[in-house]
């Protein structure tokens, strides 16, 4: 059963520079994720390598919510920073999920009755990761904004 | 419409409120949706409702992303102004589709070997439809949230001469605090010289002491130092046989109104530079 369902990740995992790469074209192109076009192409290469290979240890660990709290609060500190706004940084990750599946697709790894079955299940457990990820994402995002919110208010 | 997405489809129509009851008993008692477990119940319903019958409607768009905005930017509006953050907001909607994923499996809707092959199809579909979804909702938070500050900046924007005058606003500006200016330097003239009194004009000093402060931040309060010195020369001058420190008062009354005024709109600026 957990072979099943590690398929997609494990595909991932092996083909992350690939992916990266293929996902790094799409973003700086996308008319959804502006503010990524002017971004350096290795560096945001790099970006995605590093998700992919956090994305795997939380998909094996035994508490993966507790681990994207760990992982992604940094990750979207650093898109923060960058001044990559929320709704860009959740359609890149949108993408990114989007560019896992479809390059299994391309690989042709899901194509009999067994795999169609495998296919469900991988990817019910990665959308699931990819949820947890938004959300920690997106809270950490809004916390950061209220937090300089107040800083702002305190200095007027 | 894609044959193999019409058998969820027909199953999201017709059970849509049976699906929204059971999301809404889910988001109202969910530890990652806690804003919503005081918000009224047919409310949360209604959402879930409107949600699931914007399934078949973006099956049957030419341009499924733009008929979502409908459902998107309402969901965003209502969940902003109840105070729901974002992030809740968000997985709200994860656990709507969590929820219609999970009526479909419970309803055994996709059992044999054909239907497995339909059930990713229409997993991708349903996919698809909550990433746009998500993103709008995204978007459409954030654009509230900047309306909201906005908003509330509007009334000091305006005195703030950020409106239709444009480029030329700072020479607007410094000529009217000169004009300002000009008639403090007559009315203490005319007061202390001719009058021989110190007078209530000095109350009419804050107008031009408040104004550049508000313009030019800290630094305006040269202005107040200016007129600071205006009433005690002229004091010092004219009025030699009263005692000077009502005037001193006011003069140092003018220089703090000034500093406080202007350390609190470069305050205000910062936040609009954040927003």
């Amino acid at each position: 059963m957990k072979a099943f369902v590690t398929k997609l990740v494990d595909l991932t995992q092996k083909n992350a520079e690939t992916i990266a790469k293929q996902w790094a074209k799409d973003v700086k192109t996308n008319a959804r994720t502006y503010t990524y076009h002017d971004s350096s192409e290795d560096k945001i290469i790099l970006q995605a390598k590093d998700f992919y290979r956090n994305f795997q240890m939380m998909f094996f660990h035994e508490a993966p919510f507790e681990q994207a709290e760990e992982i992604f609060e940094k990750y979207a500190e650093e898109r923060y920073r960058e001044g990559i706004p929320l709704h860009e940084a959740v359609y890149a990750l949108i993408l990114m999920r989007r560019h896992m599946w479809l390059y299994a697709e391309f690989q042709s790894m899901f194509n009999t009755e067994v795999e169609h079955r495998q296919a469900v299940e991988s990817l019910s457990r990665t959308i699931l990761m990819f949820d947890y990820i938004m959300y920690v994402i997106a809270r950490k995002y809004w916390k950061i904004m209220k937090l300089e919110w107040l800083a702002k208010k305190n200095t007027q | 419409m894609q044959a193999y997405a019409a058998k969820l489809i027909d199953l999201i129509e017709s059970k849509a409120e049976n699906i929204s009851k059971q999301w809404a008993k889910d988001v109202m008692t969910h530890s990652r949706t806690p804003s919503y477990h005081s918000l009224p119940k047919d409310m949360v319903i209604e959402q879930g409702i409107n949600f699931y019958r914007l399934f078949r409607q973006m099956s049957l768009a030419e341009i499924p992303y733009e008929e979502a905005k409908t459902f998107s930017w309402k969901y965003a509006q209502e969940f902003y102004s109840e105070k729901i953050p974002l992030h809740e907001a968000l997985y709200a909607l994860i656990l709507m589709r969590r929820n219609l994923w999970l009526y479909a499996e419970f309803q055994g809707t996709f059992f044999t070997a054909l239907e497995k092959q339909q059930a990713v199809e229409s997993l991708n579909r349903t996919i698809l439809m909550f990433d746009y979804v998500s993103y709008q909702v995204t978007e459409k938070y954030q654009e509230l949230a900047i309306g909201d500050v906005e908003k509330k900046l509007g009334a000091i924007k305006t005195l703030m001469m950020k409106g239709h005058i444009g480029g030329k606003k700072s020479v607007y500006k410094a000529g009217l605090i000169s004009i300002f200016l000009l008639g403090a330097c007559i009315l203490t003239y005319y007061n202390h010289a001719t009058l021989k009194t110190e007078g209530l004009f000095t109350h009419l000093f804050y107008i031009p002491i408040i104004l550049a402060s508000i313009w030019w931040g800290k630094k305006g309060i040269f202005v107040a130092i200016f007129l600071g010195a205006l009433i005690l020369t002229g004091h010092a001058l004219f009025l030699k046989e009263m005692p000077i420190s009502g005037d001193v008062v006011r003069a140092i009354m003018f220089v703090v109104i000034g500093g406080v005024v202007g350390w609190l709109m470069e305050g205000i600026k910062k936040v609009e530079e954040l927003y």
